[in-house]
């Protein structure tokens, strides 16, 4: 059977723009989560969230109409800049033909329907901006990407909330190891924080109260006190190769990508369950030909609702048995907060930043045990010095869809 | 006051990076490195410019237009006063 590494990273995040920075800072505990205001139709709105700073002039030359590009295809082709040179790869005739993207995203892009639908009810109900459709459809990440790269094989969008980005990445897997592809560009991103997007949000109740004293504290995984999600904004991508041809070039390997693990809840469309998730760990492992026993972290989906991490708890127990109390898990999302359809891409690229680095992530701001989450959660700073052979990460998803990658030391 | 040649002109060099001096009544827009999208932004951004609405047929024909061809459009929907709204407006 094909393998399938990865030999490209690349991140926007609001923990920094490049992967040494985000490592860095999650390994500190540090946090991208801050008070955010913006313009609501009747003024000023404030929020917590986790934004990134980012400056397309910095990632886009001048000529290049920057304008017809919905900030989250922004992030996506930066993103997929950097995983591309991180590969050092490049797309001729020669190979074009078997490369090919693979995105996810949840919301799309908020930030062009908000301004759309703004000025058509609130400013001029005859005409909206020229080139709005091209600018909102959910494929627009991809399809800029294939473009800027000339890809010219499977040209792919996923959208299944927050799980979007794992279904990417674990969906292009498959594309490689079947032979339909031998390079992926594969990944996600989101660019939600906006006024509509922002209150729909709030209305489900399940958003973070905003800490007074440390708003960048608000996001609390596996805490007594928590009191949910926080949402942020950002893209991750990596670059897929089938082994033989990465190891052909020279290519430097970070990770193999073992498995993927796709599987449903079918019971409620917001609420998670136990056996639903533990299927699908149980599926990635089974598909990279490991057992329980080989995982050494898990890069848990951790959202800080109430029902998440108990369920997802309860899952790694059902999965890894006595040996959950073993291995360390963690909720990065503690830091660069929930990216939506971007999360699964940026947390599958942390654990393999943890499993490269030799270093576990921690889960910040944990200060209140819950009995009913009685894990290794890495509270507080990182952890140096862990070799770590197998990383997985979860992904689950309004819907029910779950989805998870595991990935482990290249062999 | 600008002229209308000299409107569009700007709004060339603006938004698209077209040097003003190549900008002449003769220049097709596709010899400015104007593509079909490009051109319909530009008839967005002249019907803010002059206060018109470019109708869709209108639009089409530009296509192969010169710059001289766009200006004289311009000067007969200006002529007309307002145009026809294109497709549906909502009830008011």
């Amino acid at each position: 059977m094909r393998r399938v590494v990865v030999t490209g990273l690349g991140v926007i995040t609001p923990l920094g723009n490049d992967t040494d920075t985000l490592f860095s800072a999650l390994m500190a505990g540090q946090s991208g989560v801050r008070v955010i205001a913006g313009e609501g139709p009747r003024g000023p709105f404030t929020g917590v969230g986790a934004p990134v700073q980012f400056d397309p002039a910095h990632y886009f030359p001048p000529q290049q109409r920057i304008d017809q590009i919905d900030r989250v295809s922004q992030f996506s082709l930066a993103a997929a800049s950097m995983a591309v040179s991180d590969a050092g790869i490049s797309f001729t005739d020669d190979n074009r033909d078997k490369a090919g993207v693979s995105m996810g995203t949840g919301m799309g892009s908020s930030l062009t329907l908000e301004e759309t639908f703004t000025q058509l009810l609130l400013r001029d109900p005859d005409r909206v901006k020229p080139l709005t459709v091209l600018k909102v459809m959910n494929n627009a990440s991809a399809g800029h990407i294939a473009i800027q790269y000339g890809l010219a094989g499977p040209d792919l969008t996923y959208s299944c909330a927050c799980s979007s980005s794992s279904v990417a990445i674990g969906e292009a897997f498959r594309q490689i190891r079947h032979g339909y592809a031998d390079v992926m560009i594969a990944g996600g991103a989101e660019a939600e924080l906006a006024f509509g997007f922002f209150k729909s949000w709030e209305a489900m109740k399940i958003m973070a109260i905003p800490d007074r004293t440390n708003p960048s504290a608000s996001c609390r995984p596996f805490s007594k006190n928590r009191s949910g999600l926080v949402l942020g904004e950002g893209a991750a991508v990596v670059v897929l190769e089938e082994r033989e041809a990465a190891m052909g070039r020279g290519a430097r390997i970070y990770a193999e990508l073992a498995g993927y693990g796709s599987s449903n809840d079918y019971l409620h469309i917001t609420k998670p369950s136990v056996e639903g998730q533990a299927r699908a760990m149980t599926l990635a492992l089974d598909d990279a030909g490991l057992t329980a026993a080989d995982v050494d972290y898990v890069n848990a989906h951790g959202t800080a609702t109430a029902l998440n991490d108990v369920t997802e708890t309860r899952a790694i127990k059902q999965l890894l048995g006595e040996r959950a109390y073993k291995v360390p898990v963690s909720s990065t999302k503690s830091m660069h907060g929930h990216l939506l359809g971007g999360a699964g891409a940026l947390e599958f690229v942390i654990s393999l930043l943890a499993m490269h680095r030799r270093a576990v992530p921690p889960t910040a701001h944990l200060d209140v045990p819950d009995p009913e989450c009685d894990l290794d959660y890495v509270p507080g700073l990182g952890r140096a010095d862990q070799d770590l052979r197998c990383v997985m990460s979860n992904s689950f998803a309004f819907g029910g869809t779950n989805a998870v990658l595991v990935a482990r030391q290249p062999s | 006051m600008a002229t209308i040649f000299e409107t569009v002109q700007n709004i060339l060099a603006d938004k698209y990076s077209v040097a003003k001096e190549s900008v002449t009544p003769e220049s097709t827009l596709e010899s400015l490195g104007l593509d079909s999208l490009d051109l319909i932004e530009l008839m967005f951004e002249v019907e803010d410019a002059f206060n018109i609405r470019v109708p869709q047929e209108a639009g089409t024909a530009l296509k192969a237009a010169t710059v001289q061809d766009i200006v004289d459009n311009i000067q007969k929907l200006i002529e007309q006063g307002e145009a026809a709204p294109i497709g549906g407006s909502l009830p008011s």
